[in-house]
């Protein structure tokens, strides 16, 4: 949480699947403090169906509650990226791989 | 055994071996102590009778040796001699009976009275058989010492009662004793025995409850998943359409583990003689719900199949009527197959993307993208068209197959591996083959469907029909379960068409 630009960090670990999804929820909550969101996916190993419509759900009360929203993914590792890839989910979402450039969107004027 | 049964047991047998040897030491003392009440009661008893003789060998004395005063007859000495006999070893031991039973007065008084009887003896008995004279003074004077012996005795005789009573009430009061210590004694057993009793009940009853709770989970449990399987089975296992142009094969195997009876399927349908649609989906989870959920998404992807040829608007269709039944969120792949012109028109839905197997060219995996079904409203589809040849076979999947290492990416590099090995193999089923080609050294953590499309060798818009040998196509693997009759023989002729060096020589015919 950055007050100073206003956007908060939201992270997730480790690997997201269905046993974790209330978890996931929990977390992925629009309200709070912070103007813009950045969801940090560069530590998930493995992820499966459920954080695509997690991520989903988080889009649509994100667009309700007036806030940009960013994907943050490992430059790295490919492998998250790639069960995004399944649902398309670069035209739904800003996804990026660098972390200067995603803050660099949720501050630019919407 | 349960410790919440052993513990109160071994709690019981520790009371018992405290209690055992206090039993037996206390029973001891309490023996002891009753026994010696017992025997001084018993002495008492037997000093009395001794007091008793004192007195009656006395009174036989003096009524004998008065009779022998007033008729000078003999025989009336017969009791004076024997109450001179005894009388003396009876006053000693009457004295040795008081001095045992702590009566000091009592043997004052004895020997008062031996006194007495030894008064008498010389100054009244004596004079009396020795000559007549002075017969009425000597007679009062022996009875004023025959009535100090009696009072004498009298008081022996008190006092002995005195101590009788006492002893028995010694006595009494040690039974009593007794007897209360055998009640307390029963009432600590019958009380453990009670309280350890009413534990084990309740622990019992516990337990009980407990393995009643239990065996209704699992029932429940087994009846979910007895259903559950069902379901999928019947789903699952609907039959796929046998055509001579188009022909499919495909496998189910649900996971290892018991709880996750998954909804994964998949679906072929006759649209014509020479078009076919072809889904494979999963619904997210696993048991009942998934099953029902697996079955309405089934049903709205097949009956939308039959009025909308393109598979994108399909599933915005699908979408938005599992979006109005609140369903669960589905990923699938869905198309058409069309023998006459070979091309495979598809869309998908957050679901893994089809590997397309071409004669001769290594396989490959095709484009996909499009959110899952159920979670968005404004979601769109695309559709994807893909132009292959005779013997072109497209490979559907659910994401067990490439998920199974949590690494897609190197699953994806798998699976293509596996159906390159499936498809040399030339293989009757390549989607029993894939999988076996993938698990075979792995076990199945989630559910795996694997579908397979296959346009016919040489099938073609001509209408020519399958199978004959003059339109074996290149490279055409595989033996398509759909005309397995016909093809037992033509297999032999495929795999020798197939070798290397004979391929490029084989030309489609049409």
């Amino acid at each position: 949480m950055n007050e100073q630009s206003s956007y908060r960090v939201i992270r997730l670990h480790g690997e997201l699947d269905l046993a974790r999804r209330d978890e996931i929820a929990a977390a992925l909550q629009v309200h709070g403090p912070g103007a813009a969101l950045l969801v940090d996916l560069s530590d998930v190993q493995y992820a499966d169906s459920t954080i695509i419509a997690e991520l989903l759900r988080f889009r649509g009360e994100a667009a309700s509650a007036g806030r940009r929203f960013a994907l943050l993914l490992s430059a790295h590792d490919r492998r998250l990226r790639r069960v995004l890839d399944y649902a398309a989910l670069g035209d739904a979402f800003a996804l990026f791989d660098d972390r200067g450039a995603a803050l660099t969107y949720l501050s630019a004027p919407a | 055994m349960d410790p919440r049964i052993a513990r109160p047991t071994i709690a019981a047998a520790v009371v018992l071996a405290l209690i055992v040897p206090i039993v037996i030491a206390a029973g001891l003392l309490v023996r002891g102590y009753t026994r010696a009440a017992f025997q001084n009661e018993q002495d008492a008893t037997a000093m009395r009778a001794v007091a008793f003789n004192a007195l009656r060998y006395q009174l036989d004395e003096e009524t004998g040796v008065r009779g022998y005063a007033a008729t000078r007859d003999r025989t009336y000495l017969e009791p004076y001699d024997t109450g001179r006999a005894l009388l003396p070893a009876t006053l000693r031991r009457l004295r040795e009976d008081a001095r045992r039973l702590q009566l000091d007065a009592a043997a004052a008084r004895i020997d008062d009275a031996r006194r007495t009887s030894e008064r008498w003896n010389a100054t009244v008995a004596r004079p009396l058989l020795a000559h007549r004279a002075g017969a009425p003074a000597l007679q009062l004077r022996g009875k004023a010492l025959m009535d100090a012996y009696r009072d004498d005795m009298e008081v022996v005789q008190e006092a002995i009662d005195a101590r009788k009573r006492q002893l028995d009430a010694a006595t009494e009061a040690a039974i009593d004793r007794l007897n209360l210590f055998v009640a307390l004694v029963a009432s600590a057993v019958v009380g453990l025995g009670i309280v350890f009793g009413v534990q084990q009940f309740r622990l019992a009853a516990v337990l009980a409850a407990k393995q009643r709770e239990a065996a209704e989970l699992t029932a429940a449990y087994q009846t979910e998943k007895r259903l559950a399987e069902r379901l999928q089975d019947a789903f699952v296992q609907r039959p796929l359409p046998v055509l001579p142009a188009v022909s499919f094969s495909a496998t189910y195997v649900p996971a290892t583990e018991e709880s996750k009876v998954g909804g994964d399927w998949y679906d072929g349908v006759e649209l014509a003689r020479e078009r076919v649609m072809f889904v494979i989906g999963d619904v997210a989870g696993h048991g009942l719900e998934a099953a029902v959920a697996m079955n309405r998404a089934r049903q709205a992807l097949v009956s939308a199949a039959v009025v909308d040829p393109d598979p994108a608007q399909l599933l915005a269709r699908v979408n938005a009527e599992l979006l109005d039944q609140r369903a669960r969120m589905v990923t699938a792949v869905c198309g058409y197959a069309d023998a006459r012109t070979f091309e495979f028109v598809y869309a998908t839905a957050g679901h893994p993307p089809p590997v397309l197997v071409e004669p001769g060219r290594p396989p490959r995996m095709l484009e996909c993208g499009g959110l899952p079904l159920a979670v968005v409203e404004e979601a769109q589809y695309r559709s994807h068209t893909v132009q292959t040849v005779p013997g072109a076979m497209l490979v559907l999947y659910t994401d067990g197959a490439v998920e199974h290492s949590r690494d897609v990416i190197a699953g994806e590099q798998t699976l293509l591996a596996a159906v390159s090995a499936a498809i040399d193999g030339n293989t009757p089923n390549p989607a029993a083959a894939i999988h076996s080609a993938i698990f075979d050294s792995r076990s199945v953590g989630d559910d795996v469907a694997i579908m397979t499309v296959s346009f016919m060798p040489g099938a073609g818009a001509s209408g020519e029909p399958a199978g004959t040998a003059t339109i074996v196509a290149a490279g055409a693997r595989g033996t398509p379960e759909g005309v397995r009759g016909t093809v037992v023989s033509l297999a032999a002729r495929l795999r020798r068409a197939a070798r290397p060096g004979r391929r490029d020589g084989v030309r489609i015919a049409s």
